[in-house]
């Protein structure tokens, strides 16, 4: 009855006033100065903080063990990514002091191993790896943005699904990574470039038994080695505590 | 101004409404509706093709020593046999299979609120059904299928979604099962135009560990224009036998290290098991000679005592009687004993079997609920106390019209006024023999293979079938419900009971499953159709009894081979033959142990049945 009283324009005025005023209201209501806004460490829709242990039953062929040289399967690479996989001499990244090249931003997360999430500060989140003894920092707020390194420069934010009014927020962890040293998605000299982007969600789901897990969500795109983007999923159960926490080097072999 | 005030206040409203929070998050416009038309990306496991992957290639599956043994032994000439052609798929397997899936909502029409999320898949034609009513799941006795049945609810950014009353599947379709006990839950995460679906599987036959796993799905840009897949069985190799099932011993796998060598991979990785799943794995890569040597001892089940089987008992054991409807006109009844099978309609009940009696009067309340007409005939299909114990109170309910006032009445006073009881003569001759009462004796007996009627709207066939678990054995067809009542024959709760002493023999055993598979057509894809109630256990269609008979013909054939290599009973119980299967069908304690069983195949293979049943 009371959407038959209006006319077009007076709703598209009242759209724009509305959500205006929608947002006064919920940042004054019930009175009162405006809240400061919330900290990204305060407004983590759940704790990824602790130690994760990596459940490796996805491209088990791929991260378990060494996959052959020219194994590219389930990678859309063109010609000039192929030529890099062919040629992939893991002695010469050794002798190059690139060892750790098959354990950047994208290939980390699909590592065998642990990761040790913890709040550096209230808007950087910090993950460390035990394999290759990578630090990723995810920065909420903007932050000088480095030069090109394993590991790059990742924004992140709270990716959140509308809710009830009340319910507490829900979503994803999302993180852009960019500012990336060339190296290897996956350890037999899958090629990425300087060019990639690299985006991730991070999402915790809890089971009925208590189990956490982290599903990781891996989007590289990269307009230099592959004909489309490459997307993976990988996960992480929670552990108590840092059992099997075992920092190991990174190595090209 | 009024309709500005308005417009205003609404707007205003329904954003308060929806909790739209701008406190610097960023927002996703749509929520998590997740309907659509989906692919399963093609990046991740691109290499096992169709989710099957190469044979002994079960690194990262965190199987126990069952699953294991089952993978070791599953020939892939088991998917040319006749119920496993157009087998469907379970979850969350089915989500790698490389076809189309359609999401969509049900909606109450009224409310408008989500009754349902439902799925459609190309691969193998599933529908699946996510029930987003808080409905609870069905018992346990109850029927299962391919998709299972799921219920699902919100939670963050997800849905999730437990699924039970799924048949035996695949982990990976190179012979890692999935069993009928397995329980999925399901996590459906939307970011865009991508789904991330991550699973995990609990399977207390088959895995160690919960198999948990992530998949990603893409959002099909335009309708796919290929939704269906065509399958329909047929013999594939000319002279073979239905029932060959080919299946591998313990260690003899022709193809045991062709990917592990293809791969340069030692076979110890590709074996599976959970501790292939975590990072300390690869340290093992060091000492090559262990790990052959460890892997050696997978091949062959581990010496020691045999194991109990994990399933859930879906016996209700609560001292009352369940009645599910079947199909058509027949029910089953489940709380006392052996299953009972209910036929009514026009005319008044027809009864096959009647449980152990100690909840007769249960039973017989019951069934006055199914019709208010008495019980007109008793099958019996089976001598043993579980299936006959109520025979004597339900007679004394039940009433034959067609006996009262026929020339029977003239020779019996009390003809027609109790139910009468069917079976094969052999029943009635070991009843008889146990001295069981009278009036609980079958009076109505045949001697050839086939006794039929005309009853209730529909043919109710009886088939004798010779030395299965005695030699009195029958399965009852009610051939318009399309519903076979198989007694002792077919369990899902225990290996059959196999009753050398009274004429039992394996060999009779699997021809009696034969026979009712000659009887049984499926609906779609290996299942619907015929369905069939087991002596004991849940409500099963075609599939199921086939992977039963399958099951006890690779143990038959095990057992024959030892017998021709001059092995002795200790030494086939010591090869523990039915390591594969005991976690799901064995017992070490009770009336019916994997023993007791072993030996009955032994004996019975060393000494066939003079029927020539089987042969």
């Amino acid at each position: 009855m009371v959407i038959s009283l209006l006319n077009r324009r007076s709703l598209q005025v009242a759209l724009c006033l509305g959500l205006s005023g929608l947002t006064l209201a919920r940042a004054q209501f019930p009175g009162g100065p405006p809240a400061p806004p919330k900290t990204a460490k305060a407004a983590a829709v759940y704790d990824l903080t602790g130690y994760w242990v990596s459940v490796v039953t996805e491209d088990w062929r791929f991260r378990m063990v060494m996959p052959p040289k020219g194994d590219y399967t389930g990678v859309f690479l063109n010609a000039e990514g192929r030529k890099i996989a062919d040629g992939w001499d893991p002695a010469k990244d050794e002798a190059a002091g690139d060892r750790c090249k098959s354990y950047g931003a994208p290939i980390l997360m699909s590592l065998p191993g642990r990761l040790h999430i913890t709040w550096q500060d209230d808007e950087t989140l910090k993950i460390e790896s035990d394999a290759g003894q990578q630090t990723r920092l995810l920065h909420f707020k903007s932050a000088e943005e480095p030069g090109p390194s394993w590991q790059g420069f990742s924004k992140a934010m709270w990716e959140l699904v509308p809710t009830g009014r009340g319910a507490p927020p829900v979503g994803s962890l999302k993180i852009v990574t960019t500012h990336l040293k060339p190296g290897y998605f996956r350890k037999n000299g899958v090629p990425y470039s300087a060019n990639t982007t690299l985006t991730e969600y991070l999402d915790r789901v809890d089971e009925a038994n208590g189990t956490a897990y982290l599903v990781v969500t891996t989007t590289v795109e990269d307009p230099v080695y592959l004909g489309r983007p490459f997307e993976t999923a990988t996960h992480y159960r929670k552990q108590l505590d840092a059992r099997g926490w075992n920092p190991t080097p990174c190595s090209a072999k | 101004m009024k309709r500005f005030m308005y417009s205003f206040l609404l707007v205003g409203a329904l954003g308060w409404g929806q909790g739209l929070d701008f406190s610097g998050h960023t927002n996703l416009p749509a929520g998590i509706d997740i309907s659509g038309t989906w692919y399963p990306q093609p990046f991740q496991d691109s290499g096992l093709i169709t989710a099957s992957g190469a044979l002994v290639e079960f690194g990262g599956i965190p199987m126990n020593e069952a699953g294991r043994l089952y993978a070791l032994a599953w020939s892939s000439s088991r998917i040319q046999g006749r119920q496993h052609q157009c087998m469907g798929y379970t979850v969350p397997y089915t989500y790698n299979q490389p076809g189309n899936l359609r999401f969509w909502e049900e909606r109450d029409p009224y409310t408008q609120r989500l009754a349902a999320i439902k799925q459609y898949w190309q691969i193998s034609e599933g529908t699946r059904t996510i029930w987003m009513d808080d409905r609870a799941h069905p018992p346990a006795y109850a029927q299962h299928t391919w998709s299972g049945f799921s219920t699902g609810k919100y939670e963050g950014n997800n849905l999730t979604v437990y699924t039970t009353h799924l048949k035996r599947g695949w982990i990976r379709a190179n012979g890692i099962p999935q069993s009928d006990e397995a329980t999925v839950t399901e996590h459906f995460i939307k970011h865009g135009d991508r789904i991330t679906y991550f699973a995990v599987v609990n399977d207390p036959v088959y895995l160690a560990e919960p198999f948990s796993r992530a998949y990603t799905l893409g959002r099909n840009e335009k309708e796919p224009d290929a939704w269906l897949y065509a399958c329909d069985d047929g013999e594939q190799i000319l002279g073979r036998r239905e029932d060959q099932v080919d299946s591998y011993f313990w260690g003899q796998h022709p193809f045991l290290r062709e990917f592990a060598n293809k791969e340069h991979i030692p076979l110890l990785a590709t074996l599976g098991g959970p501790e292939t799943m975590y990072p300390e794995f690869p340290a093992k890569y060091n000492d090559p000679q262990a790990m052959e040597a460890e892997a050696k001892k997978e091949l062959t089940p581990a010496q020691g005592p045999e194991h109990p089987n994990r399933a859930a008992d879906p016996n209700p054991h609560d001292g009352e009687i369940h009645v599910l409807p079947v199909q058509g006109n027949v029910f089953m009844l489940v709380g006392d004993g052996g299953n009972i099978a209910v036929q009514v309609g026009d005319e008044a009940p027809l009864v096959v079997n009647t449980g152990a009696g100690q909840l007769a009067d249960k039973v017989i309340a019951a069934i006055r609920k199914l019709t208010d007409k008495p019980i007109q005939f008793i099958v019996n299909t089976n001598f043993a106390v579980d299936f006959t114990g109520g025979n004597l109170k339900l007679r004394a309910a039940g009433h034959d019209p067609s006996l009262e006032g026929s020339f029977f009445s003239g020779q019996f006073a009390d003809a027609g006024r109790s139910a009468t009881i069917i079976a094969h003569q052999n029943v009635q001759n070991h009843m008889l023999a146990l001295k069981a009462p009278n009036d609980s004796i079958p009076t109505d007996t045949f001697f050839q293979g086939r006794r039929r009627k005309f009853h209730n709207g529909e043919a109710v066939e009886m088939f004798y079938e010779p030395n299965a678990i005695t030699d009195g054995d029958s399965i009852v067809h009610f051939r318009r419900s399309d519903v076979i009542a198989a007694g002792d024959i077919f369990s899902t709760t225990s290996y059959p009971r196999i009753d050398l002493k009274n004429g039992g023999s394996i060999q009779g055993e699997i021809q009696a499953l034969d026979n009712i598979l000659d009887r049984t057509v499926y609906q779609h894809d290996e299942e619907g159709g015929t369905l069939i109630i087991p002596g004991h256990g849940r409500l099963c269609d075609e599939w199921e009894v086939a992977e039963y008979r399958d099951m006890l013909v690779i143990v038959k054939d095990r057992i024959q081979n030892l017998i021709k290599s001059g092995a002795t009973l200790e030494q086939v119980k010591a090869a523990r033959v039915t390591a594969d299967y005991d976690d799901r069908f064995g017992a070490t304690s009770g009336a019916w142990t994997t023993d007791l069983f072993v030996e009955a195949v032994y004996t019975s293979l060393k000494s066939p049945p003079k029927s020539g049943a089987g042969n």
